[in-house]
């Protein structure tokens, strides 16, 4: 396994979910307010989940070298 | 073709998200996917042509987009009104939403991965760190403000009532950001062209 390449993905997520995270609080905030549907939240958690599923995609590859 | 699948936007502009903008994602998505597992496929075949291959093509795809972008497309987007602008940013971010951060990983871990194989991936050297430098740099816009500013596009498009202004606003600086990234990928590429001959 490469432990340092591993850590660069888990690195690159944890960062990606950090951005998501405070974008998921401002549109949070928005719903709240009536402003945005609940289509931009669900859009929001698929295009999370989908980059996630890149990022775990990625992670295999430190385990084949 | 482009007609008929402009006219739903116009229509349902004012209830949210546009009916293509899924299908664009699930495109998106659908492409987005082969570049990681090109890289899983070339590892898992140990072949180094493959790795290779993963990695000049998916980094040739990324500055090539970049270039395209930061070069013609921002003068065409600067030449439109903004609501052909906001038009153009309905389609373009769904399309490039997963297929960018995808390149970008994959010619990066790729380009590890080939570097480690061929006993170049020696941190003092000065190449290597530039190379390093410039991949900081282009992660950190791509995650900074590329990728926020799409998810902020989405956002404000799913809105009862999107402000024109700010998905334009938006999208321009996207596109500003496409050509500072072309020229810190012109110079990374120096970098590999030396790494690769000396």
């Amino acid at each position: 396994m490469n432990a340092s390449a591993l850590l660069a993905i888990v690195a690159f997520a944890g960062a990606l979910l950090l951005v998501f995270g405070y974008l998921y609080r401002i549109a949070a905030k928005s719903h709240a307010k009536g402003e945005l549907a609940d289509e931009g939240i669900r859009i929001l958690r698929w295009a999370l989940l989908g980059q996630l599923v890149i990022f775990l995609i990625l992670a295999i590859t430190a385990f084949l070298t | 073709m482009a007609v008929a699948r402009a006219a739903p936007s116009v229509q349902t502009a004012s209830t949210g998200l546009p009916p293509y903008t899924k299908s664009l994602l699930k495109w998106s998505f659908a492409i987005g996917v082969i570049p990681p597992v090109a890289l899983v496929a070339a590892l898992a075949l140990k072949s180094l042509y493959m790795l290779d291959y993963v990695h000049v093509l998916t980094g040739g795809a990324w500055t090539g987009f970049d270039l395209y972008t930061g070069l013609i497309l921002s003068r065409i987007l600067r030449s439109l009104e903004v609501p052909a602008r906001v038009e153009v940013a309905k389609r373009l971010t769904p399309t490039t939403f997963f297929i960018l951060p995808s390149l970008s990983a994959v010619a990066i871990t790729a380009g590890i991965y080939l570097a480690q194989k061929l006993g170049e991936f020696n941190l003092n050297d000065p190449w290597i760190l530039a190379a390093g430098a410039i991949v900081i740099i282009l992660v950190a816009q791509g995650f900074g403000i590329f990728l926020p500013n799409g998810v902020r596009i989405f956002l404000e498009l799913a809105k009862a009532k999107p402000d024109p202004a700010l998905i334009s606003k938006l999208t321009m600086r996207n596109v500003r950001l496409a050509a500072s990234q072309a020229v810190f990928q012109i110079l990374i590429i120096l970098v590999m062209a030396h790494l690769a001959v000396y």
